[in-house]
């Protein structure tokens, strides 16, 4: 039986600039040999709720061309 | 809020998913995606168990997505239904690393996506798929999905 999770329970639907950095400010001393810019990505990314308009599909459009 | 097209899309592949009764998880970088992970992908792929019901729930899949499933190569028994929006690959009965479909089951979990349930493969999964599939593009991908999973028990300190 799959765990029930709710991708809009996780975090409030909007998530806002502040929340992002309080948690970042949070979490950076419990991951302390993480790239920052690695951490914020992945915040930015696991707080953004589902049906916010994320893209990560690629396509190719032609030999070696992807686009979003 | 408004969902993009991909997001779009994965509702409808869940939709159709529901109207032909096709069990089936969400694996790979979808599922990764899903779990919040900041990756991007080519395809949608689903593992489903090989039964002569599921081939025939597979065709009906490829109905309501509109293109019928076809043979990815002759060397692998993926099935592939090139939908408008991405290609859904259709996988069989486990993953790389002897990752069976009852064992990914067992710990997957079910996200609520705008009223739909996916039912997808653990990030922890999804990396030992990876690690065991021996793809460059799949190996590539492991620095990002482990830390998404470092920082997911972090949050949930």
């Amino acid at each position: 039986m799959a765990h029930q999770v709710s991708a809009q329970a996780e975090t409030s639907p909007r998530v806002t600039v502040e929340e992002l950095t309080a948690t970042k400010r949070r979490l950076q001393p419990l991951l302390p040999d993480m790239d920052p810019c690695d951490l914020d990505l992945i915040l930015t990314s696991l707080l953004r709720p589902f049906g916010s308009g994320r893209r990560f599909f690629l396509r190719e459009v032609r030999p070696g061309v992807r686009v979003f | 809020m408004s969902a993009s097209s991909d997001e779009a899309f994965v509702l409808e592949v869940l939709a159709a998913l529901e109207q032909t009764g096709l069990e089936a998880l969400v694996v790979g970088s979808v599922a990764a995606v899903l779990q919040g992970s900041p990756v991007t992908t080519q395809d949608l792929e689903l593992l489903v168990r090989d039964t002569p019901a599921n081939r025939q729930k597979i065709e009906m899949l490829g109905h309501c997505l509109g293109a019928r499933p076809r043979e990815v190569s002759s060397l692998t028994n993926v099935l592939r239904i090139d939908a408008a929006s991405a290609p859904v690959d259709l996988l069989f009965d486990c993953l790389p690393g002897e990752l069976s479909f009852e064992s990914l089951r067992s710990r997957s979990v079910a996200i609520d996506l705008a009223g739909r349930t996916a039912t997808v493969a653990s990030l922890e999964d999804v990396i030992l798929s990876k690690e065991a599939s021996g793809r460059p593009k799949d190996h590539a991908q492991l620095p990002i999905l482990r830390d998404t999973l470092r920082v997911k028990k972090a949050l949930a300190k």
